[in-house]
């Protein structure tokens, strides 16, 4: 399920069947880094609203987190453990992280959500149909993953 | 402008409204969509086959991209259906499931549909899987809109 009104609406009827949260990490930035920071932030959005389409009914994907590249290092990362917890505390079991950013490699254990990195596929160079099936081939892999959990956690 | 005025624009408001509200207009007769596949190229195995359907929502234009699973039936019909659990909106998958190999499963909460899209009773879902509406052209598949399932 989505962040939107229409959706929430079934979220609070069904509260019992989600469990499962999905935030993206987008970094911004400027001057040099700046398009590749929106390729990131580009890549890891599609991924994340495809892999919501196909898990509707059990995932709710949250607007995502971002923050500046610039930001020290110790507030994001306590800044996202706050999310994190909230969420745990409001009854999600699973959470997904995801983001092309690296930098976030390094904090996985400091995490107590499942992050997952997706390498950037330049896609704007790409034509639709190829697109297209590099996206479903990626989708299917996360698909993996999240059920996984699912399966061994449940 | 005067009352009359006033009210002669009252009357014509809501027509004029009518002819440039595209939110007010009725929508076109069930557009088909030609789905790129073979009448020939269908199996008794369920295939998902992926097309883009072009949607007006008010003012807002998109190409939303919709999924069908197409197979021949026990009977050689052909038939089209969608692949939205009818739980909670997760998209199913044909036979994922090692112990139901020949059912649809969905992986958020083991929802089963046998493969004429009917729901398996006492699974979560409520309701068998819609039906797409069909139109065979010179050998290829054209989609319509899902529609509820006839054993719905």
């Amino acid at each position: 399920m989505k962040w939107n009104s229409k959706e929430i609406d079934i979220y609070l009827t069904s509260k019992e069947y989600v469990d499962t949260a999905f935030i993206t990490l987008i970094p911004i930035s400027f001057n040099g880094e700046m398009k590749q920071s929106v390729a990131m932030g580009e890549f890891s959005t599609v991924l994340t609203n495809e892999i919501e389409r196909q898990l509707h009914g059990r995932t709710l994907a949250f607007p995502p987190f971002t923050y500046l590249k610039s930001e020290e290092r110790e507030k994001k990362l306590n800044r996202l453990k706050e999310w994190t917890s909230k969420l745990f505390e409001q009854g999600f079991q699973h959470l997904f992280l995801f983001t092309s950013d690296t930098e976030w490699k390094q904090f996985e254990h400091d995490l107590d959500a499942a992050l997952i990195w997706l390498p950037v596929i330049p896609l704007e160079h790409m034509d639709g149909k190829y697109k297209a099936e590099i996206l479903q081939e990626q989708t299917k892999q996360l698909l993996q993953i999240v059920t996984n959990k699912w399966q061994t956690e449940s | 402008m005067g009352t009359g005025g006033f009210m002669a624009a009252g009357m014509l408001m809501p027509m004029v409204r009518f002819a440039i509200d595209p939110i007010l207009k009725t929508e076109a007769a069930s557009d088909m969509v030609d789905i790129d596949m073979k009448v020939d190229d269908i199996t008794t195995e369920p295939q998902m086959k992926k097309f883009k359907v072009h949607q007006v929502d008010g003012w807002y234009e998109s190409d939303v991209e919709q999924a069908a699973f197409v197979f021949k039936n026990d009977k050689g019909d052909i038939v089209a259906l969608s692949p939205v659990c009818k739980h909670l909106g997760c998209t199913v998958d044909w036979g994922t499931n090692p112990a139901y190999p020949d059912e649809f499963f969905c992986p958020c909460h083991a929802g089963r549909y046998y493969k004429d899209g009917v729901n398996v009773e006492g699974t979560p879902p409520l309701a068998p899987l819609d039906v797409y509406e069909m139109d065979i052209k010179d050998g290829k598949v054209f989609l319509g809109k899902p529609m509820p399932h006839p054993k719905a």
